[in-house]
């Protein structure tokens, strides 16, 4: 691309018109530019194009019969413009990045972003950067994520059903993991993350986080059958007690058991009544056990009886126990205090909203008590300060909506941003249904092709350039291309992201495997080692592949 | 020698050539030599009249066969003259698009300009204003006429076209029409 500054402003971005001979046909929006001004390049982006004459007139007459006179028209008469939004501004005189506050003179050059550029910008592939993929129509090129910055606050990661959330966020775990800055928790509820995924591109499976990471990462599950049947060796089996779900918890479900505001009223009655085991007391209670309850809560009996009837709904959740083996917040507390990453499937209840729900709210709220608690603890000068923790949910609207998301603990780690270190990565795909003020809190957004108006408004809803972004996000691609903006980019980035293939497994386990068809990460090896050594007391070489499997299999 | 100069002005000047009949074509590039510096200009018009301003000539309704046997002193009282407008001069082997300090002096001897000359002054596109602007001719015909010979001597005559055509848009006004009507009439490709 070249040509140069026509007109603009700082805050509607340039026209730029395009040299004689440019093909404005291969020019996308959303592909990255430089304007050459005398101190600064300025860094932009793409946003529309458009055809334009200096005599409207010319416009109108027709010329096909003369190729010659058309050839001459164009360029000259007929103009093709390619607007664009600067974004940001590299400093030549001194280096370094700035927001842009000044505006390239008219008839500045402009020239198509190379490799430099974006590096200055985005910085290269290191331990704090994180290679997510390419600028578009810059496919060599690595387009970085700052890590630190990212974990820093919540997250968002939008588009439609089937733009690829799930493996943006797949990318997005596997940066965090393997960066060590952060540990992650992933509400599984579709079972695509732990041991294996499937790729609606390729059509084949796809590695988790397991495989890659081996060690690093354990599977919890909800269901142990369903886990066993995929071929997934969970490290837990979560049962959740009866005492742990709290009337507010059932706010939350208050759809998927059909409850109304009375009977919402009448759980908190029910719980000052009945004290922190009240679930489990009133789902055994019969008709005159309510019947004596009714005349000193003075309630009515019929609606007691009612909400008994839709509260056994939780009876039919067999992971719901009245005594569990095990505490599941301690175990995965535990986990996540010797920095291991923690992966909760649902098994079979991954349709089910009601169990996903209940599940993810009751763990999350009690995981972030003791996060605050310790928190609190390393401000007050008595141990250590945590590591930071990234929640991941899908279907956060259930979580996030105007309506419930004072109630539920997500909407509270998302409005206090990283003051306990917990945040969140809100994964979605109708980013209307999340509260605004929520939204406004999210500090990196990573947005797949949206096409309904009030999501597109809602996913760049605290983004400074957001009507130049609205054409952009219209015009992704439905696989594989995603905007990335707020607080872990310099500015907001349409990228092709990177394939999650063998050459991502290589990089995601410093390269040491096997082959693709028997894959083994470097941290399965770790892992296979220290058995060795734990139990035959030998000496294990890690980069020795052959030789471990030798031992193993002595 | 083809002509010689018989009335000039800063922007133009008229040549009267040699012979009665020798006619100059017209959008021909043409040169005289005064003093140290070659002014070039291009031939806008071309008329063929009688000597004496007050008297025309007559009709005899013969052929011309017939008249030079019969009243071959007729044909001294005839003169052609060319109406040239100045396209720029050259000083020390430099062209220079634009007019020269002094107009050129009278009875100055006329050439045409070799064909380098032609292309060193159809480089730059300022002589395409001056043919399209000029007074007394008419300004398209003589740019097309202009744009045809100049063409002709590169090597790709369309692309030198495409280059002059994008200039001569502009100083049309980016008026499709004229250029159209000019464009047509340079057939050289």
């Amino acid at each position: 691309m070249k040509g140069t500054i026509l007109r603009g402003s700082l805050s509607g971005g340039f026209d730029v018109r395009l040299a004689i001979g440019e093909n404005i046909e291969e020019i996308k929006v959303g592909t990255f530019c430089v304007v050459e001004g005398k101190r600064y390049d300025f860094f932009s982006m793409v946003v529309d194009e458009e055809i334009e004459a200096t005599n409207p007139q010319v416009l109108y007459d027709t010329f096909s019969d003369n190729p010659l006179i058309d050839e001459i028209v164009m360029g000259t008469g007929v103009i093709e413009k390619v607007k664009i939004q600067p974004m940001i501004m590299i400093d030549k005189l001194e280096g370094g990045v700035r927001p842009v506050k000044s505006i390239p003179s008219h008839m500045s050059p402009v020239r198509a972003a190379i490799d430099q550029d974006v590096f200055t910008i985005f910085g290269e592939p290191d331990e704090d950067h994180f290679h997510v993929g390419s600028p578009l129509d810059m496919e060599d090129i690595p387009l970085c994520v700052n890590l630190d910055r990212f974990i820093e606050r919540s997250n968002g990661i939008f588009g439609k059903s089937g733009t690829g959330k799930t493996f943006y966020t797949r990318i997005m775990l596997c940066g965090m993991i393997k960066s060590q800055k952060a540990n992650v928790l992933v509400f599984d509820v579709h079972n695509e993350y732990g041991w294996k995924g499937s790729s609606e591109d390729i059509g084949a499976e796809v590695k988790g986080l397991k495989q890659l990471f081996g060690s690093q990462v354990a599977i919890f599950t909800l269901d142990e059958k369903s886990s066993k049947n995929r071929g997934v060796r969970p490290d837990f089996v979560v049962e959740i007690p009866y005492r742990a779900i709290e009337p507010g918890d059932i706010a939350l479900v208050w759809e998927e058991l059909n409850l109304n505001p009375t009977a919402l009223e009448s759980i908190y009655i029910l719980q000052r009544y009945l004290g922190s085991d009240w679930l489990l007391t009133f789902l055994k209670m019969d008709v005159q056990d309510i019947k004596d309850m009714t005349d000193e809560v003075n309630a009515s009996q019929a609606s007691l009886q009612a909400l008994q009837r839709k509260l056994m709904a939780l009876e039919r959740l067999p992971f719901i126990k009245e005594n569990p083996a095990d505490d599941a917040v301690k175990r995965i507390m535990e986990y996540l205090d010797n920095g291991i990453n923690v992966v909760l499937e649902f098994g079979r209840y991954q349709n089910n909203m009601l169990a996903y729900m209940l599940v993810a709210n009751i763990l999350t709220r009690r995981i972030h008590e003791r996060y605050v608690t310790r928190s609190e603890r390393a401000q007050a000068g008595q141990g250590e300060m945590n590591k930071p923790l990234v929640i991941v949910i899908e279907e956060a609207h259930k979580f996030l909506s105007p309506e419930l998301s004072n109630q539920t603990i997500f909407g509270m780690i998302a409005r206090e941003m990283r003051k306990n270190n917990v945040t969140l990565l809100v994964v979605d795909q109708r980013p209307s249904g999340i509260d605004p003020e929520v939204q406004s809190q999210l500090g990196t957004k990573i947005i797949a092709l949206l096409t309904d108006e009030r999501d597109i408004e809602a996913a760049l809803s605290g983004s400074s350039n957001a009507r130049m972004l609205r054409n952009v996000l219209a015009s992704l691609e439905t696989k594989r291309q995603a905007i990335i903006l707020g607080h872990a980019v310099p500015m907001p980035v349409v990228i092709r992201t990177r394939e999650y293939d063998f050459k991502f497994y290589e990089d995601m386990t410093d390269g040491l495997i096997d082959d693709d068809e028997d894959f083994t990460g470097k941290r399965f090896l770790d892992d296979m080692a220290e058995y060795l050594e734990d139990n035959g007391d030998v000496q294990v070489d890690v980069s020795d592949i052959d030789g471990i499997e030798e031992l193993f299999k002595g | 020698m083809i002509g010689e100069i018989i009335e000039s002005r800063t922007s133009e000047f008229i040549v009267e050539t040699v012979e009665y009949d020798f006619k100059l074509p017209y959008g021909s590039f043409i040169r005289t030599v005064d003093d140290n510096r070659i002014i070039y200009g291009i031939v806008a018009g071309m008329s063929t009249t009688s000597i004496d301003n007050n008297v025309r000539a007559k009709a005899f309704f013969k052929s011309l066969d017939e008249l030079k046997l019969e009243q071959p002193q007729i044909f001294s009282l005839l003169r052609t003259e060319a109406y040239c407008i100045v396209l720029g001069h050259s000083e020390g082997g430099i062209f220079k698009p634009y007019y020269p300090p002094n107009h050129p002096t009278l009875h100055l001897q006329v050439e045409f300009a070799d064909d380098k000359e032609i292309i060193e002054v159809t480089e730059s596109f300022t002589y395409l204003l001056k043919t399209i602007s000029c007074k007394d001719a008419d300004g398209e015909e003589l740019t097309a006429a202009a744009l045809r010979k100049a063409a002709s001597l590169r090597e790709n005559r369309r692309q030198y076209l495409v280059e002059a055509g994008r200039e001569l848009f502009k100083i049309l006004d980016y008026d499709t029409q004229k250029l159209k009507s000019i464009m047509e009439r340079v057939d050289v490709i």
